[in-house]
């Protein structure tokens, strides 16, 4: 028997999902991914082309209509408490302070927290550069700010998979390009499996270990590229040869349908 | 130790019981007073009554609830929230002729029809008869509408020749005054409201009762529950019996009857209240008390009030026999 | 050309106009009032508009003054009284029903076209009835306060929870936690700003539920002191009563306001606060 850890961690099957089954239009079809343990794999593609799809079918959250999803062997049928998600939006609640916010998911989960989960939470705060901020309030906090909140949160029930859906997008570029490598360096200290879902195709190169390039809606996988950028990367990793070349190759991916047309 | 706690416990008893029976016998019939609208000058008595000790002195403790009309204040008596209290007869006979209601007039307080025109000196309106032709103002619910072409026909007019113009009865003086209106509807019991209103605008009031033209009918009068009748016919015997007092009190001293309505309703002043009871002495005493003695409730003019009714509210005369309406058992002894 | 001491003088009328904008946004309303009053008054006197007609804000305030204070309060008592266990009374059913309805669809189908019934009756009309169901005590006249005000709070706080972002549902069903702490967590917590709207609207629907029963059956309240008055043709009084009942509703609308940002601040907008 092979160690848990070379195993395919998440395994989609010829994957796909239909939101209507009366109009008959899928979102996604024939997804075929394997997903190691603690690989950090992005999902780049046109807007509408079912990313987030593929991310809620991982969390149990939508069951796919054709194939299957699996996780360590096991068919997802129902939601799983084993994941973290990390939103587009930071989605923390108005009306909890920013450590309570990071210690949510577990008053939610189990109804009451204990002196060494509030420990925890303000661990993960310092190590995201929140340590000052855990009693302050969600609209005090700048855009990004609030965005690490929302992976700590994510991260406090120590999850194994770390789904991202979007989670930059609506932070401004230099933020974005920041909170990135900070996402990495936790990475690097807290080991994930990671679904990063994004749109945009140099912070896909940046982050991912493999990216997964699908096409316009019917989603369908048109490649899946293995980053061999070499860790850690920084802001230098951008302007070496070999990114510019992949970052092309699926840029091409995406716009040659449009070259076509 | 037991019997050392108990012997004062048992003393404390006897104490609230022998308090409790004294209470009992101390305390009074309660009664409760409907009237058809909110209090005035026209509702005097049984203020007075209050005031002036008569119902204490038959040993009974009336509460008042204003009510809003006629008709409400019947089906008020007939739900049995309130006993007794003062209303339009016309109402109660109509109510009584469609859903035999359960109330029955026992005492008359209006002998005669309080339904009139209002206009101001000076106005080509100086009789029943000059209104042919006319826009008049009336509010909408008034029970006086119905009697309106009916009176027109008894004047030789045709039902049709006054046009109404319906306006809420805050706005009727309002048009008058302005001279919006010539003429408006309302009752004899609001006429020291509209001549002060009248005198604030320079003007002076002009009055045509309906009873000159013919409309001969009992108005408001004493109305029972039958339920209370029946059930506490002692306390419904006094409670009348007082009643009739305060009202011949309210009339022959209409200052201190106004004193009294003021002592209990803040809101009504004293003055204006005096000046209603002054202007409406006709509606209680008249050539049909002097013929027939305050209170009593005559078939003849049973009669006759249903024959005005019926019309007014389309029923058939023969729908019902005027004396269901009317239950004379608690009349009190004429002196 | 004169464009060089231009912008200074520009600079200048700019934080003048910019004070005065900020002085008249500060003061708007009691200068709006005053000046709203004032020509009120003039026209009154100048035009010798007969006080039956529309009486003066002087005799106005007279007729307030001869009124005793005792009596005022009595009145406002009895008005305030029904008003808020009205209010107390629809909360306890509104508030309830809206989780209810949020949290079963079927619940919801049945029940709102019936809400949409009630609310759509006019009480004023139903008053009556009430009335004689019920007697002329405090009980149906909270009642009719309480049919007056619950339908915006419902409405409201079903919206509020149903605004909720999908984002925060789905993270509590991947935590698989139990649907009640969906509601009580996320949902209603989510829902207060639009609870206080509804609230807001509600207390000054309470007052006039309060009014409209007074002026069905009462022995007291303002509603029933603003229909005596204008039966005796007291038109200043009865404005007194008119503007004092506006005041008490002004108040109670502000209370709610201030409950909110104690209790909840963070449910105001920040520049609001």
């Amino acid at each position: 028997m092979t160690k848990a850890s070379e195993r395919a961690f998440v395994r989609m099957e010829q994957v796909g999902h239909c939101y209507d089954p009366a109009a008959g239009n899928m979102a996604v079809q024939q997804i075929d991914l394997e997903i190691h343990r603690h690989e950090f794999v992005a999902v780049v593609g046109p807007s509408g082309c079912g990313k987030s799809t593929l991310l809620r079918m991982v969390a149990g959250l939508l069951i796919p209509s054709a194939g299957k999803v699996s996780v360590f062997d096991r068919q997802v049928t129902e939601p799983r408490d084993d994941v973290g998600i990390v939103f587009q939006k930071p989605t923390l609640l108005p009306w909890l302070t920013v450590r309570d916010n990071v210690l949510f998911p577990l008053k939610h989960k189990y109804g009451l927290v204990t002196a060494a989960d509030k420990v925890r939470a303000e661990e993960l705060l310092a190590m995201a550069g929140l340590a000052q901020f855990s009693a302050r309030m969600p609209d005090e906090l700048s855009g990004g700010m609030q965005q690490r909140v929302g992976i700590v949160r994510a991260l406090l029930l120590n999850p194994d998979i770390l789904l991202m859906d979007e989670p930059f997008s609506a932070l401004d570029a230099m933020t974005r390009e920041q909170i990135g490598f900070d996402l990495l360096d936790i990475w690097t200290e807290h080991p994930k499996t990671v679904l990063f879902i994004t749109h945009s195709i140099s912070e896909a190169v940046l982050l991912a270990d493999r990216v997964l390039v699908m096409s316009q809606r019917p989603g369908t996988v048109l490649d899946l590229i293995e980053i061999d950028i070499p860790r850690p990367r920084s802001s230098a990793t951008i302007n070496s040869p070999r990114f510019a070349e992949l970052t092309a190759r699926i840029r091409k991916h995406i716009y040659e349908p449009e070259v076509h047309a | 130790m037991l019997k050392k706690l108990t012997k004062p416990l048992l003393q404390v008893t006897a104490l609230a019981a022998a308090l409790g029976c004294s209470a009992m016998t101390l305390a009074a019939d309660k009664v409760t007073f409907q009237l058809d609208w909110l209090p005035g000058g026209d509702k005097a008595p049984v203020y007075v009554g209050i005031q002036q000790g008569f119902f204490a002195a038959e040993d009974l403790e009336v509460k008042i609830a204003s009510g809003r009309g006629s008709t409400d204040a019947v089906t008020k008596m007939a739900t049995g929230q309130s006993d007794v209290g003062t209303a339009d007869i016309g109402a109660l006979m109509a109510a009584k002729a469609r859903d035999g209601v359960p109330v029955s007039a026992v005492l008359s307080y209006f002998s005669q029809a309080p339904h009139a025109f209002f206009t101001l000196e000076g106005s080509s309106i100086k009789s029943l008869k000059d209104v042919a032709g006319k826009k008049i103002a009336t509010s909408p619910f008034t029970s006086s509408n119905a009697f309106l072409p009916l009176v027109l026909k008894e004047n030789g007019m045709a039902a049709d020749s006054v046009t109404l113009v319906k306006s809420d009865p805050g706005a009727l003086s309002p048009m008058l005054m302005t001279g919006n209106i010539e003429g408006i509807i309302a009752w004899v019991t609001n006429v020291a409201l509209y001549e002060k209103q009248a005198a604030e605008a320079g003007k002076t009031l002009r009055v045509i009762p309906w009873t000159d033209g013919g409309l001969d009918l009992y108005s408001s009068s004493l109305l029972a529950a039958d339920k209370f009748l029946s059930e506490r016919p002692d306390v419904a015997k006094r409670f009348v019996k007082a009643f009739a007092k305060a009202v011949q009190f309210t009339y022959a001293n209409p200052d201190k009857a106004g004193a009294d309505i003021h002592a209990i309703v803040p809101e009504v002043d004293a003055a204006i209240a005096a000046a209603q009871i002054r202007s409406i002495n006709g509606l209680v005493y008249n050539d049909v008390t002097s013929h027939d003695g305050f209170g009593a409730l005559t078939p003849e003019r049973m009669a006759l009030t249903w024959k005005w009714v019926s019309q007014a509210n389309d029923l058939a005369a023969d729908a019902m026999n005027p004396e269901v309406a009317v239950n004379r058992d608690f009349m009190p002894e004429q002196k | 050309m004169s464009q060089k001491s231009m912008p200074n003088k520009t600079a200048l009328s700019d934080t003048a106009t910019l004070a005065i904008r900020q002085w008249l946004l500060n003061y708007a309303s009691a200068l709006f009032f005053i000046v709203f009053v004032v020509m009120w008054e003039l026209i009154c006197r100048v035009g010798k508009v007969p006080v039956y007609i529309l009486p003066s804000p002087v005799s106005i305030v007279n007729a307030f003054f001869d009124v005793e204070f005792s009596r005022w309060l009595e009145h406002l008592w009895a008005t305030l009284r029904v008003a808020l266990m009205g209010f107390a009374l629809s909360i306890c059913i509104s508030i309830p029903l809206a989780i209810a309805m949020v949290r079963s669809e079927v619940l919801s189908r049945t029940i709102y076209p019936a809400l949409v019934v009630i609310q759509s009756t006019p009480v004023v009309a139903v008053a009556p009835l009430i009335i004689v169901l019920m007697g002329t005590g405090d009980m149906s006249r909270v009642l009719i306060t309480c049919l007056i005000t619950f339908f915006p709070l419902v409405v409201s706080t079903a919206t509020g929870m149903l605004e909720t972002p999908e984002e925060l549902i789905e993270l509590s069903k991947s935590l698989r936690a139990p649907r009640y702490r969906e509601t009580w967590q996320i949902r209603i917590p989510y829902a207060i700003p639009h609870i206080f709207s509804g609230l807001k609207v509600s207390i000054t629907l309470a007052i006039i539920g309060a009014v409209v029963a007074e002026f069905v059956a009462a022995e007291k309240g303002l509603g029933y002191f603003i229909q005596f008055s204008t039966s005796f043709f007291k038109i200043p009084q009865a404005f007194a009563g008119l503007i004092f009942l506006a005041v008490v509703s002004l108040v109670l609308f502000k209370s709610v306001q201030w409950a909110q940002q104690w209790l909840y601040p963070w449910s105001i907008p920040k520049n609001k606060r």
